[in-house]
């Protein structure tokens, strides 16, 4: 498996490759590519005066310096290079060096940041998550603590869910990346119970009916997945109940919004996103490779 | 293990793209150039900072100092040229008269070229920021708006908060974008010319002055250092020009559109100065009393008294384009110091901290809050102690841009020495003309900062009989020698010539740190 890892040299960029590395360790051909993107120079903010030259030398030394640090990060046994580019968006940039290097997903390291209450992935994850056509896989501080105290392995997938046909796609896809790395899976669903039921009869049969949708689906793939549906007043609520493990890694499908091939975050999956302490991965649902 | 295939995978710089400067590469044309070489001079801005000031100097020869001015600002440009394609790498004054003439004198053309754009950048926010309260009390029909810029409690905080967010944005990144600036040299062009037309087609011009051809010829200003003064001045409002000529790579024939940009960029600013100016001269006269340009209180921002009584409503359109181009030029003009600072972190001029760049913005860090920093210092400084600050910043500032003009030109000359004779070509473009432009230059510097000592010198400002020109201009080059001399104490490196090496026969890049 190969990963292009979005590098900045800070703390951000060095998360990246820890969850980067976890993620494509034990695989097959398990190499990272890690991209240095710079904003490209546009002449008509001519900088006077002095000129552009002479800070473009010096920055790419400074990029050739931070490419030696970003590769002695990566652990033994992975395949590691840098390439560094000047792109004139930062997201469709790396998009286009993910396919270009034939990359299976795109790392980023990153911040929760709240604004009005809202989980707000910043600019960069921000578009990736509603265009790129390659799996996005994000970091924050906890998740990694989550990482870290697995000694730095993935132990098992959580793949997120609703009960509707996307859902098929999604678990399908974890099932073959939890295969490739030979750890469990588990399928999980989260109900707010004011959205689906009025009564509590009702709750329940829907929470039947989605379980039973749920095994099928599995027993169908052949695969063998532990299922939990959580129930809660409210998504944030539901996802507060659901139990994690060190080395956990939650998956998500693309909404049904998203074009063919691309990722598109639903606003259900931007709340789970928020709620989550673990690494993330969202997956655009009708790809059908590994 | 992993060191082994670490080594098959060394950094692909060489495919980093870097070099190949992203997407700008030859995209620029003849019309483009213009457009970025006017937007560097940024007309509506300097003319109202510099105008006024000028006018005190030079009275009705205006438009013939206006004209001479752009001769030396023209010979040392074409010295920047030959160093500018020599080391492409380079770049900036700093790097090419330490080439030339060792550190110590490299490092003092660094420090003029960070004191001139500090000093620049104080000067743009002020403008900025009385224009945007007179812009306010225009939209709102509030005339008491616009005099809140004198009240200092009010104009100091807003022109930091300008500085602050210049620095913030330029720290991020962001770029101008090439719509941007059409529109914006466009309409600072449009309302200058709109200006110039309204001023002679007045029903009641305030004192109507026939504009004669003696205002035209140079030889009429009445002594060598009203003449020097008036140079120094109407070089800061070409300041900008030779970016044209530097621009190689970026255009989309680097054998044509430089030449041709700068020179269609030279035709236009000359006319819409010399429109303006004689639209100036015509409508106000260069009275001392009421709305004559002569008057001092007019002086430190020209549009900012004539644009009223001449444009009458359509002086908000002024009002919005000398806001607008000095806010983005204070944006634009940012970068350079910090970039500057940074350079001579990054070669041990200066404690490396400046050195740092942001890992996410590709922007300097430290650098670029030392600037903001050192600009607004400046300008709290200036607005205290003087009582026509922006006067007397843009006239050391003028001071300044001579300094490091005129250093780097000579730097061209003494750096291709051994090759000055060797081609018609070389005569003129390596030798005499920076050596007559840098010669024009330091005498114009010397000459001015030698009157500026008087105490009624420039706006008339002064701190214990010596003049504030003299004391804003020389006082922060001496501040170099001393900030130099510590740093050759405290980091010897740069000044053993460890990090650039004088002279030609080397690496281009020679980073060896």
């Amino acid at each position: 498996m190969k990963l292009l890892v979005g590098y900045t040299a800070d703390e951000r960029g060095a998360e990246a490759i820890e969850l980067a590395s976890a993620v494509v360790a034990g695989t097959k051909n398990a190499s990272l590519q890690i991209a240095i993107v710079l904003p490209a120079a546009t002449p008509f903010s001519a900088i006077y005066p002095g000129g552009d030259h002479g800070y473009e030398s010096i920055l790419s030394a400074q990029v050739d310096a931070w490419a030696a640090q970003a590769l002695a990060l990566v652990p033994a046994g992975i395949n590691a290079s840098v390439v560094a580019r000047s792109v004139s968006s930062i997201a469709e940039g790396l998009i286009e060096l993910g396919q270009e290097f034939e990359a299976h997903g795109i790392v980023l390291g990153g911040r929760k940041r709240h604004v009005g209450g809202f989980f707000m992935p910043g600019n960069i994850t921000n578009a990736l998550l509603h265009s790129s056509p390659l799996a996005v896989f994000m970091s924050s501080p906890t998740s990694l603590d989550s990482l870290r105290n697995a000694g730095g392995k993935i132990t098992r997938l959580t793949c997120f869910v609703g009960d509707r046909p996307g859902a098929r796609a999604v678990i399908d896809l974890s099932a073959r990346i939890a295969e490739a790395r030979q750890v469990k899976l588990r399928v999980a669903t989260l109900v707010a119970h004011k959205d689906v039921a009025v009564t509590a009869e009702d709750l329940d049969a829907h929470v039947k009916n989605t379980r039973e949708h749920l095994v099928q689906v599995i027993e169908e793939l052949g695969i063998e997945a532990q299922i939990d549906i959580v129930i809660g007043g409210t998504i944030d609520a539901a996802s507060s109940q659901l139990s994690w493990q060190p080395g956990d890694l939650a998956l998500l499908g693309s909404s049904r919004l998203a074009a063919n091939r691309r990722l598109f975050i639903g606003p259900k999956a931007q709340r789970i996103l928020g709620n989550l302490n673990v690494p993330i991965g969202v997956i655009p649902t009708l790809e059908t490779t590994r | 293990m992993s060191q082994e295939l670490r080594q098959d995978n060394p950094p692909e710089s060489n495919d980093s793209g870097l070099h190949e400067k992203g997407l700008s590469k030859g995209t620029v044309g003849v019309m483009g150039l213009v457009v970025i070489g006017i937007s560097c001079i940024a007309p509506a801005y300097t003319l109202t900072a510099g105008l006024g000031a000028t006018v005190a100097e030079v009275g009705t020869s205006l438009p013939a100092i206006l004209i001479a001015g752009f001769i030396p600002m023209l010979l040392v440009a074409l010295g920047y040229r030959e160093l500018n394609n020599a080391m492409p790498d380079s770049g900036t004054s700093f790097t090419w008269a330490t080439r030339a003439f060792g550190p110590m004198i490299g490092w003092m053309g660094g420090w003029g070229l960070i004191a001139a754009t500090v000093i620049v950048l104080s000067n743009l926010a002020a403008v900025a920021v009385d224009f945007f309260y007179i812009l306010i009390a225009q939209l709102t029909g509030q005339d008491w708006i616009a005099d809140l810029t004198k009240n200092l409690w009010i104009n100091i905080p807003t022109t930091l908060v300008f500085i602050a967010i210049a620095a913030y944005i330029s720290y991020r990144g962001m770029n101008a974008t090439k719509v941007f600036q059409y529109v914006l040299v466009g309409f600072q062009v449009g309302v200058l010319l709109l200006f110039a037309i309204m001023a002679f087609t007045s029903d009641a011009p305030f004192d109507r002055t026939p504009i004669t051809f003696e205002m035209f010829n140079p030889a009429g200003v009445e002594s060598f250092t009203a003449f020097a003064a008036g140079i120094s001045l109407s070089i800061f409002v070409f300041w900008g020009w030779d970016v044209t000529l530097t621009m190689n790579e970026e255009t989309t024939d680097p054998n044509k559109v430089p030449g041709r940009g700068a020179t269609w960029t030279v035709l236009i600013i000359i006319a819409l100065y010399l429109a303006v100016a004689t639209g100036v001269l015509y409508w106000a006269g260069v009275g001392t009393t009421g709305l004559g340009a002569g008057n001092p209180d007019n002086q430190e921002s020209i549009f900012a008294v004539l644009s009223g009584p001449v444009m009458g409503p359509l002086a908000i359109l002024m009002s919005l384009a000398i806001m607008s181009s000095s806010a983005a030029s204070l944006q634009s003009t940012m970068v350079s110091p910090a970039r500057t600072l940074l350079a001579m972190g990054y070669y041990k001029a200066l404690p490396s901290s400046f050195a740092k760049i942001s890992p996410r913005f590709m922007s300097p860090s430290v650098a670029t809050v030392a600037s903001a920093v050192a600009a607004a210092a400046f300008y709290v400084i200036t607005r205290l102690i003087s009582e026509n600050a922006l006067w007397d910043t843009i006239t050391a500032l003028g001071l300044m841009i001579c300094f490091y003009y005129g250093l780097t030109a000579l730097a061209c000359v003494w750096y291709f020495r051994d090759e000055l004779f060797a081609s018609a070509r070389n005569i003129i473009f390596k030798f005499l003309a920076p050596l007559v432009g840098g010669i024009i230059l330091l005498v114009m510097f010397f000459a001015t900062a030698i009157e500026s000592m008087k105490p009624s010198y420039g706006s008339g400002s002064n701190i214990g009989g010596v003049g504030m020109v003299f004391i804003l201009g020389v006082g922060v080059l001496l501040l170099g020698v001393i900030v130099m001399l510590y740093t050759r104490v405290k980091h010897p490196a740069f000044f053993k010539g460890e990090t650039i090496k004088t002279g030609k026969n080397q690496a281009q890049k020679n980073l060896s740190i």
